[in-house]
């Protein structure tokens, strides 16, 4: 009860009014659950889940994804010569509804198909949907996994609070040093990308990459961290994603709890792999258009989702698309070199994509991408900023990539930091964390996946 | 659990204790150790922001040294005049300029938002007071804090390589080579803008820290004057002349404004309407070191007078 109140507490600081709407979800879908667990008639249980799918999407319509609408449509009977003036809604979007809604259909769809009793406690499954650390920018957690350990009686332990304490440094620092240091380059440089030369545009798109890497994977860390000394483990949400050796791989180790939910509520109920090469490319085109537009409602989205659907497509075509299951170069030092063709292939096809991600507009990320390609690549950078500041933050990612690389095949990079012998050596690696974190800290900025 | 809390507190306790030294250690080093000297053949030194940085090329005017840096409001103009003036005692007369967009609160932004203010807290940071310090602070403590981030880093790096050196950084004339790109509707757009000026906004934090620089300099016993470099006709800003010269009555008038507002220069001459080119700043600090030379410069109300009636009339009238 506690954890909720202040979970509730801790969305109201946002926006108290949308708090109402947050409860009205998880109103629906604890009713949901239990009615259509009551129920013996199939067509009674296919109404109450239609009824709560339909609302829950129906909110996340109407919140993010109207004026879309509107305007597309207005823009497109412009083109065929018919002027609508759209009714547009004046609302901000609720921060985390993609997330707490998508937590409600989990719940519901495993319901609906047996795979979970339905929660008698609406307490707990008021928690399970709004627990705080996740509640605006997830991991999005299952019923499956959250909702017994919500219920089970919690004890503390000293060296889980302890990792959960070292994870939220880390996520800190992915945050506050890398994250926000990247966001000033790339947001001035996506801002003013007509008068950049192609180098200066790479170099911004670079700087995103990390930035939304650390912003996302910062973010989770911090959940995660936070969760665990509350006894909560949450669903890990990344994996190293830029030692990838293909783009599917890629999506294994990336927004895993976004990966896997539209993999188990929507590839798989579509035939998954097990249909036929033609029907997989439909499947794997319709999940990524759709994870695109999840994120937000711009063309931009759904353009980053069909490139990362066409950039899988080789491996999905050739089978090849479980190869590298493992992490890359696991027990050894270094990887060969053509793991690490692979890695910088992947990523640079990933770079690319993010492009359309972070443009305004798809014309914008074209503009982009054809200065990108042209002579002026070939000439130096012409960012008008410190070239020791400059310096100092590609050097900060470089050994951030460093300490990411050495602890690859842990849940977070410094989480084999306990093991280390001398606690005095621990110790300094952490004050160091902090000097870093204050003496680097960028201008603040808000979380990236907040306004998804 | 109670491990743990003391555990966690214990560390959050050292790493403050290690940040505040951290902060200011390398503060304390640079106040003590800060070299702000400048040649002592300067008798005459200059603070203000870009238009004074752009309009006096300090090696045409004999004595003068100008020390005025882009973007910056008087708040850190009086952290440099307390180091300049203790650290160089040769100093006769100070001049500070005091043109039109100094009033407007436009200002504030210069002096709290983190846009100029991550430039130029760092630099200045380890002079302030107390009370400076908690100006800033009470404004925007997110902005604060990430400019103290911002200075301690670079007051370590200072403090570790030993470079106490300020007489490169704190300003100097800055030479613009391009000219102004002007347009038909030049006129017309500086009348559209004029209502913005109906009602100007004041920067208090501006005029309060103006005023700590003249009863400073006043103390110590140096001679002091406003400036106002030459504006174009068009430059916005001089919309607000009625309470420019109110302010200036109200709040300071026993300081004597030079004021070359309207010093004739060509069109050319500006390489935009608040700024001279190279060319501009060549012939106004030729004319400057001209009436320095026949006086302008010398205390005493009879001197000025004397000497006012020599200047061309529609510039360097002093008020």
């Amino acid at each position: 009860m506690l954890l909720l109140c202040a979970s509730y507490f801790f969305y109201a600081c946002w926006d108290w009014r949308f708090l109402f709407l947050l409860i009205f979800s998880t109103l629906l879908d604890y009713v949901t659950g239990l009615k259509m667990a009551g129920s013996d008639s199939s067509e009674h249980r296919k109404m109450w889940f239609w009824l709560s799918i339909i609302i829950n999407l129906g909110f996340l319509c109407v919140f993010k994804y109207y004026n879309f609408f509107a305007s597309s449509f207005a823009q497109f009977s412009a083109n065929i010569g018919l002027q609508v003036s759209p009714w547009t809604l004046k609302v901000i979007l609720p921060v985390g509804i993609s997330f707490y809604t998508f937590h409600g259909l989990s719940y519901v769809i495993d319901v609906y198909k047996n795979r979970i009793q339905a929660e008698q406690n609406f307490v707990d499954y008021s928690l399970f949907v709004s627990f705080f650390p996740l509640l605006v920018a997830g991991p999005i957690e299952r019923a499956t996994h959250l909702l017994p350990q919500v219920k089970a009686k919690r004890a503390f332990d000293y060296y889980k609070a302890v990792d959960g304490l070292r994870q939220i440094l880390w996520g800190l620092f992915k945050k506050m040093v890398i994250a926000d240091q990247c966001a000033g380059y790339a947001n001035m440089i996506f801002a003013n990308s007509s008068v950049y030369t192609g180098s200066t545009l790479v170099l911004g798109a670079l700087f995103f990459s990390f930035q939304i890497y650390c912003d996302f994977s910062g973010y989770s860390d911090i959940a995660l961290g936070v969760a665990r000394l509350f006894g909560i483990e949450l669903l890990r949400n990344f994996a190293f994603p830029y030692f990838s050796r293909d783009v599917a791989e890629f999506w294994r180790r990336w927004h895993i709890s976004l990966s896997t939910w539209f993999r188990d509520y929507l590839y798989v109920p579509l035939g998954g792999s097990k249909v036929g090469t033609w029907m997989k490319i439909r499947n794997t085109f319709i999940i990524f258009l759709i994870s695109g537009f999840w994120h937000g409602a711009n063309w931009t989205f759904i353009v980053w989702g069909f490139l990362n659907a066409l950039f899988i497509m080789p491996s999905i075509i050739l089978k090849t698309n479980r190869n590298n299951l493992e992490i890359v170069a696991k027990g050894k030092r270094l990887p060969t070199f053509t793991e690490l063709g692979h890695i910088v292939l992947t990523f640079s096809m990933v770079v690319f994509a993010w492009i359309f991600f972070r443009a305004n507009s798809v014309a914008q990320a074209l503009s982009y991408i054809s200065k990108i390609f042209s002579t002026s690549l070939f000439s130096g950078f012409n960012l008008d900023v410190s070239r020791s500041q400059l310096f100092e933050t590609i050097l900060l990612i470089i050994l951030f990539l460093i300490v990411e690389w050495l602890g690859r095949e842990n849940p977070y990079a410094i989480s084999t930091l306990s093991k280390l012998q001398k606690r005095r050596y621990r110790m300094a690696f952490y004050y160091l964390l902090v000097f870093l974190i204050f003496l680097f800290t960028g201008k603040e900025q808000q979380f990236i996946y907040f306004q998804f | 659990m109670k491990q743990f809390l003391k555990n966690t507190l214990l560390f959050i306790l050292t790493s403050l204790t290690l940040l505040c030294g951290i902060v200011a250690i390398p503060a304390c080093l640079i106040n003590n150790f800060s070299n702000f000297k400048i040649n002592r053949r300067y008798k005459i030194v200059l603070f203000g922001h870009s238009h004074p940085e752009c309009a006096f090329n300090d090696s045409l005017i004999i004595g003068l040294k100008n020390l005025s840096h882009s973007a910056e409001p008087y708040f850190y103009t009086f952290q440099k005049v307390k180091k300049v003036i203790t650290q160089n005692p040769q100093i006769e007369t100070v001049l500070i300029e005091y043109s039109n967009n100094q009033i407007d609160e436009k200002m504030n932004d210069w002096t709290w938002d983190y846009k100029y203010m991550s430039n130029m807290f760092p630099l200045y940071s380890s002079f302030m007071d107390a009370s400076e310090i908690n100006v800033l602070f009470k404004h925007d403590r997110g902005v604060f804090f990430n400019c103290i981030s911002i200075a301690a880093r670079q007051n370590l790096f200072k403090a570790i390589t030993f470079d106490y050196n300020f007489a490169d950084r704190m300003g100097g004339y800055l030479k613009l080579n391009r000219s102004q790109i002007l347009n038909r509707g030049d006129s017309l757009t500086h009348e559209v803008v004029k209502n913005r000026f109906f009602n100007p906004r004041l920067s208090y934090i501006n005029l309060i820290y103006l005023r700590k620089i003249i009863d400073y300099c006043k103390q110590r016993k140096k001679k002091l004057f406003l400036v106002r470099s030459p504006q174009y006709k068009y430059y916005e800003y001089r919309h607000n002349e009625k309470v420019y010269l109110d302010v200036k009555n109200r709040y300071f008038n026993d300081v004597k404004l030079i004021d070359f507002n309207n010093f004739p220069l060509n069109d050319d001459e500006f390489a935009d309407p608040g700024h001279l080119n190279l060319k501009g700043a060549s012939r106004f600090s030729n004319y400057f070191n001209k009436q320095i030379e026949a006086g302008i410069l010398v205390f005493g109300t009879k001197s000025i007078m004397k000497h006012a009636g020599a200047i061309n009339a529609s510039a360097g009238v002093l008020k």
